[in-house]
């Protein structure tokens, strides 16, 4: 597996288990989520795996405790998934976010606007869509419509602000 | 499409880049001409379309592959054997001056 | 008529940048086929039976004569000359090739055109009134609206991969000419009762293979609320939308299954928790947006234009047209002009690129530059001078544009069918030519009045049969075409679904089965003010159903 973010490639800490293991950071499935935030060792980071089913409001009453998030998109055309980073950063979670799955590049500007972190690739996959080609996806639409996770301000409000509206 | 076992088949699907119909021949290649096309008589030569529809589909060389049901008229012309497929050969009904029957393509193939 | 800025044309000149670089990736290899479909969707490139098909935008159905013109050329430098308007307001054209879509895109750049999101899971063409701006009976021009809408859902990273479809329509009269009760969203301007104008929003209509009238999940919405509003429902339908079947996954089931007041408490329950401001639109921003669409510079005239009567007066055919394909304006003096692409025995709603600059050209003489698509694919010259009409008609003559039959029995509305579509099951636009033809006599349609057939290909409805006061729908029946006829469907304020009249007849029969029901109605209206749809809610369907059998059967009966 390979893990991007919008800079490029960079190593991934996170160890995937369905038990609980001691390692450094631990990414466990959300059933889980409570045996391993209760046996959790000083200094591990337990991150969540969700499927793309789950409510993020079932989240936040953990959501403090958690340093990764990890959403699932079984299929590139479901896009659950973004609705679900949209409403776990509304609620407040500032961990990092990560979309796992079937995503492809032309994808990757739309994670990060609503709040995804980084994007996790299998190898099959950064092969045949390398991450130059991810990273260049990035750069094609220079504008949106609306508010990015990711700092971008809509056009709608940057009319406003060069329109000296914003007194 | 529910098929028959001895029922005759043709694969047709769109070429890529210009959209337009193409026909699965004999030997693996793509023709525009529904005389080209490879008939499958056979419930083995059924299954090895269905395989070659398959593979067509995941090569990507054309678009949305097919197989239809097919005939022959009285003068061994193949007749394919559902409306949809006829229109296919030749254009649509409603405008003559377009698609292959506007070459004089198909004239044998009537609604 | 909204102009782009630097940011909307940037927005549209990188989306052709982007999907240039798609066609490559697709021909490279690196999307696959399944990668790739979405894609070009949401840029509006289907695959038909013949060819591809492009389905351009033209947002709320308005042009200027420049666009249309524009439209033309692409018409003819990548297609085969003519276009077909279609039920959302858009244009289609059935023979681009796919390298050289980008190119095209790019020729609609130029104009401030685009085909982004005409197809695809995500938020379609915003639709609107065709008589926005000009009807007497509206609260408020619903365009601004529809483009801040237009805006709002352009590449919006949330809602580009949604279950299935969604459409959005939006009138702001009492008189609903957008169709806005089978909409996935549907947004009536009202005003309240303190006088403010806010938003009926309804949710869950729609048409094909389980037509459904939408729910008022909200009285009025504020005006400045609508952004965050909309986030929250498309959120709800993003979220819960049904994925594991194509059938079951537009908005209108998922409010169904769970229930109106349900539906309600899930929206309402997202829209308290997101962040209103972060969405919603400046009023200043609606406001620069609502300039744009300001009316033109309207002269001061008398309500009666002596030229204009007189024109009738000495003119039959001029005073047939003026009878039927006039709509009153707001302003005196003036009108509004519905153009017939129905001409009898032609495919409904295709133009031709010379008609398309003639269109152009009387837009710009005599309609300040400006024209409308309706969704009953004609077009609207919405603001000619009485005075203007008859140079206007007989340059319309010309052009083979002045059928004299707006809202008749021959102003068909027909989808492509399967004389283009893939997922038709049979042939529309023939039946709409035997239909027409059969009624082409101008007394005889004049003396039937306003009827409006709609005729789709198959249960995806494109041709809003179930709308139709008669609708026809076109099913494969072992191997042969098959029609079924409904009757009693009405697409606006009243909206209601047409209900199935009998079993399905051969194509032949159809002209024969829709003649015995318009003698029918003759028969039994309460006079000639009585509409057709007026007396199908009267009497029902019993006295139509013979219409069905054939004549051999009725004289055996009799």
């Amino acid at each position: 597996m390979k893990l991007l973010d919008r800079n490029g490639l960079k190593p991934d800490p996170w160890v995937r288990s369905e038990e609980i293991v001691p390692t450094e950071a631990l990414l466990v499935p959300v059933a889980a989520l409570d045996a391993a935030l209760a046996a959790r060792h000083d200094g591990q980071r337990i991150g969540a795996a969700l499927p793309n089913t789950y409510r993020p409001a079932d989240l936040a009453p953990v959501q403090d405790r958690l340093e990764l998030v990890a959403i699932d998109f079984p299929k590139f055309s479901d896009g659950r998934g973004f609705s679900i980073a949209k409403g776990l950063r509304e609620q407040g979670y500032r961990g990092t976010l990560r979309a796992s799955g079937a995503l492809i590049p032309d994808q990757f500007a739309f994670a990060l606007h609503v709040g995804f972190d980084e994007i996790e690739l299998s190898d099959a996959r950064a092969e045949r869509q390398p991450v130059a080609q991810w990273l260049h996806a990035l750069t094609l639409i220079h504008d949106s419509y609306q508010d990015g996770a990711d700092g971008a301000v809509s056009i709608l409000k940057r009319r406003r602000l060069a329109a000296g509206a914003g007194a | 499409m529910g098929k028959r076992p001895q029922e005759a088949l043709i694969m047709s699907a769109n070429a890529l880049l210009g959209g337009e119909v193409v026909y699965y021949a004999a030997g693996g290649r793509w023709s525009p001409h529904l005389a080209d096309a490879f008939v499958a008589r056979t419930e083995a030569e059924a299954e090895s379309l269905e395989a070659a529809r398959a593979a067509a589909e995941a090569q990507g060389a054309v678009v949305e592959p097919e197989l239809a049901p097919v005939g022959t008229d009285a003068g061994g012309r193949l007749v394919p054997s559902h409306y949809r497929e006829k229109i296919r050969a030749l254009g649509p009904t409603v405008r003559t001056d377009l698609g292959p029957q506007a070459a004089g393509e198909n004239a044998h193939v009537s609604l | 008529m909204y102009r782009y800025d630097e940011f909307d044309a940037a927005v549209v000149r990188d989306r052709v940048a982007q999907f240039r670089e798609q066609v490559q990736r697709r021909l490279d290899g690196s999307l696959t086929e399944e990668e790739f479909t979405p894609l070009r969707l949401m840029n509006g490139l289907y695959l038909q039976l013949h060819a591809y098909m492009l389905r351009i935008a033209v947002p709320y159905g308005t042009l200027v004569s420049r666009q249309l013109r524009q439209l033309a050329m692409i018409a003819d430098k990548y297609d085969r000359g003519y276009g077909h308007f279609t039920t959302r307001q858009n244009l289609q054209l059935n023979w681009p090739k796919l390298a050289e879509v980008p190119d095209l895109l790019d020729d609609l750049a130029d104009v401030e055109m685009h085909c982004i999101q005409t197809s695809g899971n995500c938020i379609r063409n915003v639709t609107a009134d065709h008589f926005a701006g000009v009807a007497a009976d509206e609260v408020e021009d619903p365009r601004p609206t529809a483009e801040l809408i237009r805006q709002w859902s352009t590449l919006h990273p949330e809602f580009s991969f949604l279950p299935r479809k969604f459409k959005i329509a939006v009138t702001g009269a009492a008189r609903d000419r957008a169709a806005v009760a089978v909409h996935d969203i549907g947004l009536r301007l009202v005003r309240n009762d303190d006088g403010e104008i806010g938003y009926k929003v309804l949710v869950g209509g729609g048409l094909g293979r389980t037509p459904m009238i939408g729910k008022i999940i909200r009285d009025f919405l504020p005006k400045d609320e609508l952004l965050a509003y909309l986030e929250a429902i498309m959120r709800v339908y993003n979220l819960e939308g049904r994925r594991d079947n194509k059938y079951k996954a537009r908005i209108k089931i998922l409010v169904h299954e769970i229930g109106t007041d349900a539906f309600i408490a899930r929206v309402e329950a997202e829209y308290a928790k997101l962040d209103g401001a972060s969405v919603n639109a400046d009023p200043a921003e609606l406001a620069r947006i609502a300039a744009y669409f300001a009316p033109p510079e309207y002269e001061s005239l008398p309500a009666v234009s002596e030229g204009f009567e007189a024109a009738k007066a000495r003119d039959p055919d001029f005073a047939r047209f003026a009878a039927t394909n006039l709509f009153p304006h707001k302003v005196p003096g003036y009108t509004a002009i519905t153009v017939s692409v129905k001409p009898i025995g032609a495919p409904p709603g295709d133009a031709t690129s010379d008609q398309m600059r003639a269109l152009a050209d009387l837009a710009e003489l005599y309609s300040a530059d400006e024209l409308r698509i309706t969704h009953v694919q004609n077009v609207v010259l919405p603001h000619v001078k009485l005075d203007d009409v008859h140079a206007l008609w007989s340059a319309l003559v010309e052009a083979g544009l002045e059928t004299p039959n707006a809202g008749l029995i021959t102003d068909i509305i027909a989808c492509p069918g399967m004389d283009y579509c893939k997922l038709a099951t049979a042939r529309s636009i023939p039946i709409a030519q035997a239909i027409a033809t059969r009624f082409a006599d101008a007394e005889r349609q004049a003396l039937i009045g306003e009827l409006g057939i709609k005729i789709s290909g198959c249960i995806n409805a494109c041709g809003h049969h179930h709308v139709g006061a008669i609708g026809i729908l076109g099913l494969d029946k072992a191997g042969v075409e098959n029609y079924q006829i409904t009757l009693g469907g009405d697409p606006g304020e009243q909206a209601s679904l047409g209900q199935r009249l009998g079993p399905g007849i051969d194509a032949e029969a159809v002209p024969e089965a829709i003649e015995r029901i318009v003698d029918t109605y003759l028969d039994v209206r309460a006079g000639a003010a009585e509409t057709f749809i007026e007396t199908v809610r009267r009497v029902g369907l019993d006295p139509f159903k013979p219409a069905l059998q054939p004549r051999e059967a009725q004289l055996e009966a009799a």
